[in-house]
């Protein structure tokens, strides 16, 4: 056992004197792959805020603005999109001159408080949790890379291909159209052309998510105390309650009443100017009156 | 005398010599240049020893016995385990020191300190690394030194209260790490100190057990404070214990000798101090060469295994809205962790190493055996090793490994695509996931043979659960993998089966991997510097 220890004290010199030119060779080794080293992982660290935004979006954002990002009719706009990623686009159009990853950064942070000019059903909800939402600064910044990394697939697409929306607050000198179109695409048929276009009549199904609806209204689920929509009642057992809110208004003349003048009774909780108040120039009478059916129809 | 005046009595280069061997000697406290080639030559002393000066000269000397007996500082009697710890200690003072120039302990911080660290300080991974190997080593080590000590019996009279303030370094040493264990904010460190805070709540009455857990968390959860309490425990008040206490401990050991060989001795005798002069070995120059030999290639072997095996682990940041699936403890918590899973958390977070505690602390008590040879030692050692295998068998039960199975289709997911580290399909990367929608019916030959491994390990997989779980029949797994944007990848985990009633189950998962991204289990740029190296040596190109 005693032997296989160095015991000359010449030997232990030359191992220290070989130890300590190892560590200093190592040193240095590490010294000449330091920028190798930090590139590669500050690549692989903003490559992971971009899978975690992606989950984030997942949960949060795909609902309205769809899960490839392209955004619903009615209901949010297209992010994943040729017009929002150009300088020109939608940044010279609301009159930013910060970055993209500014303008989604705060937008999501802080949402979109006004409903001035904005032809969405809902508002674009608050997310930071320094104006009082529900994510942190840094998964904001998560969910903000994630939207950017859509760069180079909008940035590809054609201007038929871009899923854009004409905004309703984009100001355009008079005769000229959006930006799309000076860039050769077609004028987009405009949405309130095709509500009042004759003889057709779009079905309810389909009326609940081009009127943006279903933003904030749940078809699927039953407004009761322990489960109350958090923007709008849920709609879900409508039928039940409809004829009881107003005193001597039917279901029917109620719900009528909801969608062509929303201020006129506002359930409890929830508050009056959301809802948007123009839904009677948008639908044809006739198909106010199909919705209505539709919605107070328990097999919808 | 003037400096011309000696120039001229000695010529210039006896002068230059002369002041040379003065700063020598000065520096040296008391080592002439002349005493110092003898003594590398390994010539006797000269009477009186000029060698014993600077133990009296010097700060960092005088704590050092002067000579030892020859047979305790042979290297199988002790192994330098004391040492090796007290210099893991500095080691862990310097890193420490270092990191904290890029560390805030604020939630909203912390955990982007730790990415700034590793992406933007040269050098920043290599500190962080070797912190964490150096706490994990050192805990290692200490409680090594804890068995040699015990397998020696040197613990016996009148060693009684070294081993006392050993006991309390350990308990300090354990501490430590554990308090640092908190700082990355990650989920790692978030879950495994909610679990560790959550024992202190066990401890009776109720009263006390609530009180130590809020003043440990500073909240009922841990957050802001708890994170700032635990960082000023780490850098400051547990350092400055343990410096305390290792200085108690070293007079200790300096001042009663450390024990030697028992069969040298006669049982019940303790002759570690009164050392003759044959067998004298000082510490200048030869335990001092070999320490320090010792000690520098030990720090070659860290260094080696800190940048080319070792990464310090960096899960998500800290969620406390979401529990990781099999939270696990540090693995020296391990056998407590086993305990927690087969006793309630009044017995085996408080009573059991509690009694542990004072078992340890009285054990030169209970054992009045004054032999300190092996055979003489038959029950205490045979008790030591069983109580070791029990830790050991506790410790395997601490991980995921024993009964904490959940759901067959979470653990199959888990398994490969785990929510924290690697898993299979990280490991194989981005690159080896074809587009497309795959079962585990199908048995087709897939090309690329790192995703026909996937695809066999998830078949794998699904068909073990079948056959184990009465409530998991007829099981089909499907993977989806779409492009979800470019260089993103989304993988969807779809497991359907039948419950015992017959009815039809579904469980959906979803990650996403991206091109640039690389987990630490993969190693990803320690494989790197051996390309690097591999290249340097023999150029491919």
């Amino acid at each position: 056992m005693q032997g296989i220890f160095v015991k000359s004290p010449i030997l232990k010199i030359a191992l220290g004197i070989l130890g300590a030119l190892a560590s200093i060779i190592l040193l240095l080794f590490v010294l000449r792959t330091e920028d190798m080293r930090m590139a590669d992982q500050t690549v692989n660290w903003s490559a992971r805020k971009i899978e975690n935004g992606a989950i984030l979006f997942a949960n949060n954002c795909a609902k309205c603005h769809g899960p490839d990002g392209k955004g619903q009719l009615g209901v949010a706009p297209a992010l994943n999109s040729h017009y929002f990623f150009t300088k020109t686009g939608r940044l010279a159009d609301v009159g930013f001159v910060g970055s993209l990853e500014d303008y989604v950064r705060l937008t999501v942070a802080a949402g979109r408080p006004s409903k001035a000019n904005s032809q969405w059903a809902q508002r674009m909800p608050t997310w930071g949790s320094q104006f009082g939402g529900p994510l942190r600064d840094d998964q904001v910044v998560d969910v903000t890379k994630y939207v950017l990394n859509w760069r180079e697939d909008a940035l590809a697409q054609t201007p038929d291909e871009d899923p854009f929306q004409p905004f309703q607050d984009v100001k355009k000198p008079v005769g000229e159209q959006s930006l799309a179109v000076l860039m050769g695409a077609e004028p987009p048929p405009p949405v309130e052309k095709t509500a009042t276009e004759p003889g057709a009549v779009r079905p309810p199904a389909d009326l609940v998510t081009i009127m943006g609806c279903v933003g904030c209204h749940k078809l699927d689920q039953p407004q009761e105390e322990a489960n109350r929509g958090p923007i709008a009642p849920n709609l879900g057992n409508l039928a039940d309650h409809a004829g009881t809110r107003v005193d001597g208004l039917s279901a029917e003349e109620y719900v009528y009443q909801s969608i062509t003048d929303p201020g006129a009774f506002v359930v409890e909780g929830y508050n009056n100017g959301i809802m948007p108040q123009d839904f009677a120039t948008k639908m044809s009478e006739e198909e106010i009156r199909g919705l209505v059916d539709w919605l107070l129809n328990g097999k919808r | 005398m003037g400096v011309q005046q000696e120039i001229r009595e000695k010529g210039l280069l006896g002068a230059v010599a002369g002041i040379g061997d003065d700063v020598f000697t000065r520096v040296t406290a008391g080592i002439s240049v002349g005493e110092f080639r003898r003594m590398l030559q390994g010539e006797a002393p000269g009477r009186p020893n000029p060698r014993l000066k600077p133990h009296s000269e010097a700060f960092l000397l005088h704590i050092k016995p002067t000579y030892y007996h020859e047979s305790a500082t042979r290297f199988n009697h002790t192994f330098r385990l004391g040492l090796l710890s007290t210099y893991l200690f500095l080691i862990e003072t310097i890193t420490g020191l270092l990191l904290m120039i890029w560390y805030a302990p604020a939630p909203e911080r912390a955990y982007a300190d730790m990415i700034g660290l590793l992406t933007n300080v040269p050098f920043g991974q290599f500190l962080r690394d070797l912190h964490r190997l150096g706490a994990e080593a050192m805990v290692a080590i200490v409680t090594l030194h804890m068995v040699r000590v015990y397998l020696t019996g040197s613990y016996k009279p009148p060693r009684q209260f070294t081993w006392f303030t050993g006991v309390v370094l350990l308990v300090v040493t354990l501490f430590l790490s554990f308090s640092g264990y908190l700082l990355p904010w990650d989920q790692l460190s978030l879950w495994a100190v909610t679990i560790g805070t959550s024992m202190a709540e066990a401890v009776p009455p109720a009263i006390v057990g609530e009180t130590v857990n809020l003043l440990a968390r500073g909240a009922p959860d841990i957050g802001a404070n708890g994170l700032l309490r635990f960082y000023l425990l780490h850098v400051i008040f547990l350092p400055l214990v343990l410096i305390l206490f290792f200085f108690v401990h070293y007079y200790k050991v300096v001042h009663f000798g450390i024990s030697l060989p028992a069969d040298e001795e006669e049982i019940g005798e303790d002759t570690a101090s009164r050392i003759p002069a044959a067998k004298r070995v000082y510490y200048l120059p030869d335990v001092a060469i070999d320490e320090l030999s010792f000690l520098t290639v030990f720090t070659m072997i860290t260094i080696l295994l800190t940048v080319f095996f070792f990464q310090a682990p960096l899960e998500h940041i800290a969620n406390p809205q979401s529990t990781p699936l099999h939270t696990v403890a540090p693995w020296y918590f391990y056998w407590l962790q086993g305990m927690l899973k087969i006793a309630d958390k009044f017995i085996a977070g408080v009573a059991v190493p509690g009694i542990l505690l004072v078992l340890l602390v009285a054990i030169p008590y209970l054992d009045k055996n004054p032999s300190r040879r092996g055979r003489d030692r038959r029950v205490a050692i045979v008790s030591g090793i069983i109580a070791g295998m029990v830790m050991l068998i506790l410790g395997w039960m601490g991980t995921p490994k024993y009964a904490v199975q959940g759901a067959p289709s979470i653990e199959i997911v888990q398994e490969l695509m785990p929510e924290e580290g690697s898993g299979l399909v990280r490991e194989i990367g981005y690159a080896h996931l074809p587009l497309g929608v795959y079962s585990t019916d199908d048995h087709t030959k897939y090309d690329d043979p790192q995703f026909a491994e996937l695809m066999h390990e998830y078949t794998a997989a699904v068909l073990h659960f079948d056959e184990q779980e009465n409530d998991f029949n007829g099981a089909r797994g499907q993977l989806t993998i779409t492009q979800d944007q470019p260089g993103l990848k989304k993988i969807n985990w779809k497991i359907s089966w039948y419950d015992a009633q017959s009815q039809k189950e579904v469980f959906q998962k979803a990650f996403w991997l991206h091109r640039d991204s690389f987990y630490w289990e993969q190693y990803g740029l320690k494989h790197k510097y051996l390309d690097y190296l591999s290249n340097l040596i023999s150029p491919k190109e």
